[in-house]
């Protein structure tokens, strides 16, 4: 084969492939619950990334002239200018927690995009040598897959967890893992369907090598579909990650991680609900965030929409 | 009828006590000869055959324990002696751990504690009427008890791991009374017309821990500057209930001769801390692990957040900590093994006097936890346990406290006030400061108390048990010779009404209460308090089961066991 023909069909490629990506893009942002994810999401974001600049104190470090659990002093809300300020209050070692919580976001956002990266990158190399190889290498990947999700996923990562030892790292393994199955079936279900279309076929013909087929023929049509499900994956991720932590499996103090701060206070609900509160609160918005953006990339992406515009 | 049960049962010929229903626990199997103590109490001195007093004697004192021999001298007189002198045996006796049991029931179970709390047989003012695994026990007023009979005729034990699940219970009006409310919850319940608070005294030591032999803290002037940079006036004034003190040597000021004034324990000091660190050759890139069990005792209510308190103060001075949290059992397996250089642990009081504290913890062979004993501490410790002069006896334990700062195997921090909580106007109530509440004394006026504390008992026959949860248990069911009064320290007669002891307290002679009997109908005598201490201090003896086979208290109480390896 020729560099000019490869060259030719792959512009050709972008050529025909721009078009419906602008168009699912202008579908997205029109999308009213996207939007909304989309601005909360930027929001975190933005949070985590000026994270030192936002945060009035150390989140490690005690406020020694502070009661602890105090609750929030704002000064707009009529707390003495006298005392320092403290939005969110003090947490039971003495710190600020308006800090915590924004650094918890670094956290929780790299959680939720390693996690899901790692299971993709794994979950989709094995469901496409599970498609394309077909017979008992197929047999065997997905049956090991199926087993994998038979178990409920937290009791999994749980049971990885005390396997691999406590710690942020090891949970973000686990989590990991049990995401794995998911994408490892939404690609080898998109490779089978595509394996044996024409332009592949055609593409074998031209005597393209079975990786080059798999990666730059067959792979690119499972992109889309692996977009929604990251997306919403990686809310779960979070979530998965703050029940880890919450049950002392996952970060370790003083780490300021959202679910173990919920963990660590879940007996202050009643003397002290500040500390639950705004950690909790900080979760809902970025899981809700993700989850709207998901469901708006859905539709964005239709493929049978797509399908209609090609 | 029992008296025809009886006869029955002493004819080998007979086929069947005549109404096997009537008496389930005891009625004598047919097919062998009653023990001669079983005799019904209607039939005390004409249906008994001859009393049989028991003796258990070791051939010498080298076995390495206290007890030179345990004896029954007539029915209702026990004699022990022993191999040195114990002025402290009667508050040791007055543990819960050692209440009487019935001969011949323990020979029945054989000492199992497992069988026994099935069918738990005592003299207590309540008997147990059902334990519902994992959910509650109940139990019912003993209409034959010898004392002053229990005012409330239920009590159910319920108890969750969550202080806030215990005081909505409480709030709610689900349960009578609580253990252990959270410290922040204190003004609440002050504050609320409804619910009493109880403080407990702080008979107790929440201290830091060091195996000695393990790096980095095998070196004094490591561990004499952690003792420099941990400011303890914080951790008492921030994480402990208001009350509580910041300790200067390992046990309260209460128990004298114990107790030393001088010297002023280390004055936290991050500077000095910092500058012994780097003379020390301490390698502040290093992460030295802290280990502790999140859960809550009288000592300490909050484990965890105390740990990030010293994990703060350290970082302060460069000393990188990393917490590690243990699962409780495993926690004090691994710490008495000597496996955790550095770790947050604590005591509570189980009787009120400085052996207690001491022995246990820095003249125990057995306890590996703070690694290879100091003599200069042990030896003190040891002799202070066998003279009954006290003002010789504080001369000691000055000596001893002054060798423990010197070595710091432990960083005294506090003695904290802990409490349990009550609906408001429920009469009787009092927090024992040995953590030892009784439910016969406490009336509500509705029939049923109900009380929840921290976790659930592990059994309902405690020889074998040194959790606090299911001492108490075990404590409204069964009776040891002499008790603590409630809500104090002070020892008062119980199965024993009065005792005699030898000038150089190695001999006493208990007298037991003539007429009691226990929940199955059997009459208490002496052979009952020498078989049931046999089954502890005799390795060999057939009783000698329990739970796990340890007898930890008794091992720390009275050394080592008879006929033990």
């Amino acid at each position: 084969m020729s560099a000019a023909t490869l060259t030719a069909s792959s512009t050709e490629a972008n050529m025909r492939r721009m078009s419906p990506t602008r168009e699912a893009l202008r579908r997205l942002v029109k999308h009213r619950s996207a939007q909304i994810g989309m601005v909360i999401l930027g929001f975190m974001v933005l949070i985590a990334i000026f994270a030192p600049l936002i945060a009035p104190y150390d989140p490690y470090a005690r406020q020694l002239g502070a009661k602890r659990r105090s609750a929030p002093c704002i000064h707009l809300l009529g707390c003495p200018a006298d005392q320092p300020q403290h939005i969110f209050g003090i947490d039971s070692n003495s710190r600020d927690l308006f800090s915590r919580v924004l650094f918890g976001s670094r956290l929780s956002l790299q959680v939720g995009f390693a996690t899901i990266t790692f299971a993709i990158l794994i979950g989709g190399l094995i469901g496409a040598l599970s498609a394309y190889a077909g017979g008992w290498v197929d047999n065997i990947l997905m049956r090991s897959m199926d087993v994998l999700m038979a178990f409920p996923s937290l009791l999994l990562a749980i049971a990885i967890v005390a396997v691999l030892g406590t710690g942020l790292i090891n949970a973000l393994l686990a989590i990991g893992i049990v995401s794995i199955p998911r994408y490892a079936r939404l690609v080898r279900s998109t490779v089978l369907q595509v394996r044996d279309l024409e332009y592949v076929q055609a593409s074998r013909a031209l005597g393209a090598g079975g990786l080059h087929v798999l990666f730059l023929r067959i792979l690119p049509n499972a992109i889309t579909p692996l977009i929604v499900q990251g997306t919403l994956g990686i809310a779960g991720a979070i979530i998965d990650a703050a029940a880890l932590s919450f049950l002392g499996l996952g970060a370790e103090p003083p780490r300021p991680e959202w679910g173990l701060m919920l963990g660590e206070e879940k007996n202050s609900v009643f003397n002290a609900p500040h500390l639950v509160f705004f950690p909790g609160l900080a979760i809902m918005l970025t899981v809700l965030s993700f989850n709207l953006l998901g469901d708006g990339l859905r539709d964005a992406l239709d493929p049978r929409l797509r399908g209609s515009n090609a | 009828m029992v008296l025809s049960l009886l006869l029955a049962a002493c004819q080998p010929q007979a086929t069947a006590p005549a109404e096997p229903t009537a008496a389930p626990t005891t009625a004598p199997e047919p097919t062998k000869a009653p023990e001669p103590t079983k005799a019904p109490e209607a039939t005390p001195t004409e249906a008994a055959p001859a009393y049989e007093p028991m003796k258990v004697e070791a051939p010498s004192c080298d076995y390495g324990g206290e007890f030179k021999s345990i004896e029954a001298v007539d029915e209702l007189t026990v004699k022990f002696t022993l191999c040195y002198p114990d002025p402290a045996f009667l508050s040791k006796v007055a543990f819960n751990v050692f209440s009487i049991a019935d001969k011949d029931y323990l020979d029945q179970m054989g000492g199992d504690s497992v069988k026994m709390s099935d069918n738990p047989n005592g003299t207590g003012p309540y008997k147990v009427a059902s334990w519902t695994r994992g959910d509650n026990v109940t139990f019912e007023a003993n209409p034959d008890y010898w004392g002053e009979k229990a005012k409330e005729k239920t009590v159910i034990f319920r108890w969750s791991e969550q202080s806030a699940q215990r005081l909505l219970e409480l709030q709610s009006g689900n349960v009578d009374g609580i253990d252990n409310p959270a410290p922040e919850d204190f003004e609440t319940i002050q504050n609320d017309s409804t619910l009493a608070l109880y403080p407990r005294d702080p008979l107790n030591i929440f201290y830091v821990g060091f195996n000695v032999d393990l790096p980095p803290f095998n070196n004094e002037k490591v561990r004499q500057a952690f003792a420099q940079a941990i400011d303890r006036q914080r951790i008492v004034d921030e994480y402990l209930p208001v009350g509580s003190i910041v300790a200067n040597v390992f046990v309260p000021p209460a128990l004298k001769p114990g107790y030393s004034n001088t010297p002023a324990y280390y004055s936290y000091n991050k500077d000095a801390a910092k500058a012994l660190l780097t003379e020390a050759g301490f390698d502040f890139n290093q992460e030295v692990t802290l280990s502790f069990r999140n859960v809550v005792r009288s000592y300490l209510a909050t484990p965890d957040k105390v740990a990030q308190e010293i994990q703060a103060q350290l970082a302060e001075i460069g000393v990188k900590v990393k917490l590690e949290e243990v699962e409780s059992t495993a926690f004090i397996d691994a710490t008495s093994a000597g496996e955790k250089a550095f770790y947050l642990l604590g005591w509570g009081a189980d009787y009120p006097d400085a052996t207690n504290f001491y022995d246990y913890h820095f003249a125990n062979d057995a306890n590996k936890q703070f690694g290879t004993l100091f003599p200069d501490i042990a030896d003190p410790i040891r002799a202070a346990a066998k003279i009954a002069d006290p003002a010789e006896r504080q001369k000691l334990y000055d000596q001893a406290n002054a060798a423990l700062k010197e070595h710091v195997p432990m960083i005294p921090i506090s003695h904290a006030v802990s409490a349990i909580a009550f609906k408001a106007g429920e009469e009787g109530v009092a927090a024992s400061p040995l953590n030892n509440e009784k439910f016969g004394v406490i009336s509500n006026g509705t029939g049923k108390i109900v009380w929840m504390q921290n976790g659930e008992p592990a059994a309902l026959w405690c020889s074998d048990e040194t959790d606090g949860e299911t001492l108490r248990a075990c404590l409204q069911v069964w009776e040891p010779l002499y008790d603590y009064k409630v809500g104090s320290v002070e020892v008062e007669p119980a199965l024993a009404e009065s005792y005699t002891v030898n000038a150089d307290a190695t001999e006493w002679v208990f007298k037991l209460r003539p007429g009691v009997k226990f929940h199955n109908g059997a009459a208490l005598d002496a052979n009952d308090v020498v078989a049931t201490f046999v089954s502890q201090w005799d390795a060999k003896d057939p009783n000698h089961k329990g739970r796990t086979g340890t007898f930890e208290y008794f091992g720390a109480f009275f050394g080592k066991f008879l006929n033990g390896e």
